[in-house]
């Protein structure tokens, strides 16, 4: 058994101990916006908040969150932060078939909580742990600074 | 407890292992997540040395101004080490239990004098690092032990410089790294240590060329000198991620940079 906070929500899992954070994310609790990709910790679809900091669930076992806060973009949804984000990816076409977003968006709500005036540099970082197959990158570089514009006008 | 131990896996922050789970099907394994145990991690300074807990991640690291100031070139390791989320779950222990020819953390320990704290249930023995790694994927833990701690000394006004060229920018493993440490005096280099990696089946120290240079004037010849020396030094191997000659060539090449930015950290001037 497995005891965690779950985007604000205490739950309880009977997972196997080698079983992955993302299985029993998708598998365990229907959480499908939680990517299962390469499975090796490479892609970044899978990547989750683990007490705040993005990590890739497919490196994770399930016995491993015990007591611990995972946040997906689910837990998000009425965040001030995320919402400009949202926006600016759209805004900027920096969703195409959608299935490096939810990584890609916690990545880049990361960086902004920490640093809102982050370099495009940084912001190079901060995402360099998060494929897309679609969008060459540059639309979802722009979009972030323009987020981070957008919440800091000074 | 010793049979709950017994052929059990020390788990640290588990970005090296638990992919390999998926090819072991429904084989039972025996962890030990070294996670839960508070006192392995964390960075310390003691006695005029630094210590640092195997299961400190990257992420831990690069945010330590006491890692920036007494070995940048761990510092400048811990950057180039994955992406955000490696950093934020991989640790300085497993990159080096793991034994990678190409572990970005080892270069700069080996530089640095560290030294590695092998323990059991029954008994622990410092030990350096220099003789930790016996292969690719192998060092001298037996099955009874984990890797405890590291340390190395805290030294005034020495500097370090960390060097690497991968296949991109970002999130890559290295092709060929490199590091090195510096202690001056005057323009002279009282003492030099270099280490390369991935150009041999375990990361290495290069001793012929340290002594060749150890007590010398600083120029920009000696730097020329220490790089042609180091290309001989390194026995690379071709393989998927370079070509041997390429990796000899980038050996002489991240020498040249390590050594001239840890001669500018020491406060040298070239």
């Amino acid at each position: 058994m497995v005891n965690f906070e779950l985007n604000g929500a205490d739950v309880y899992v009977e997972a196997p101990a080698t079983m992955t954070l993302l299985d029993m994310l998708r598998v365990e609790l229907g959480v499908k916006s939680v990517k299962k990709g390469c499975e090796q910790g490479e892609c970044g679809a899978c990547t989750v908040l683990l007490d705040g900091s993005p990590v890739t669930s497919c490196l994770i076992l399930a016995p491993q969150v015990e007591g611990r806060r995972v946040c997906t973009i689910e837990g998000l949804v009425d965040n001030p932060l995320l919402k400009e984000l949202r926006e600016a990816f759209m805004e900027n076409g920096a969703v195409q078939c959608g299935f490096c977003t939810p990584g890609m968006l916690l990545s880049a709500y990361a960086l902004l909580r920490d640093n809102r005036h982050p370099s495009e540099e940084e912001v190079k970082t901060a995402i360099e742990g998060n494929i897309c197959r679609c969008t060459g990158y540059v639309a979802i570089i722009e979009a972030i600074l323009d987020a981070a514009e957008r919440i800091a006008p000074d | 407890m010793m049979s709950i131990l017994d052929n059990a896996m020390p788990l640290a922050g588990g970005t090296d292992i638990v992919p390999t789970f998926k090819d072991l099907g429904s084989k039972p394994v025996r962890l030990i997540d070294l996670g839960l145990i508070d006192e392995l991690n964390g960075i310390m300074e003691e006695d005029g040395k630094i210590l640092i807990g195997p299961t400190t991640t990257h992420a831990q690291l690069l945010a330590s101004k006491v890692i920036e100031e007494a070995a940048p070139a761990l510092h400048d390791a811990a950057r180039w080490i994955g992406s955000v989320q490696i950093r934020n779950r991989g640790t300085i222990g497993g990159n080096l239990c793991n034994a990678s020819p190409a572990a970005d953390s080892a270069p700069p320990l080996l530089v640095h004098g560290a030294e590695v704290h092998i323990c059991s249930l029954e008994e622990g023995h410092w030990v350096p690092l220099q003789g930790f790694f016996k292969g690719p994927k192998m060092t001298v833990l037996e099955p009874n032990e984990i890797l405890a701690g590291l340390r190395f000394p805290q030294v005034k006004g020495a500097g370090s410089s960390f060097q690497r060229i991968g296949r991109r920018k970002g999130f890559t493993l290295s092709v060929v790294n490199a590091a090195v440490y510096v202690e001056r005096d005057g323009e002279r280099l009282r003492e030099v240590r270099i280490a390369l990696g991935s150009v041999a089946p375990t990361p290495i120290r290069a001793p012929s060329v340290e002594n060749k240079i150890r007590g010398k004037k600083m120029s920009g010849g000696l730097v020329e000198e220490a790089a042609a020396a180091s290309v001989e030094v390194a026995k690379p191997i071709d393989d998927v991620r370079g070509t041997a000659e390429y990796r000899r060539d980038m050996v002489g090449v991240l020498v040249k940079r390590a050594m001239r930015e840890a001669w500018r950290r020491a406060g040298g001037e070239l």
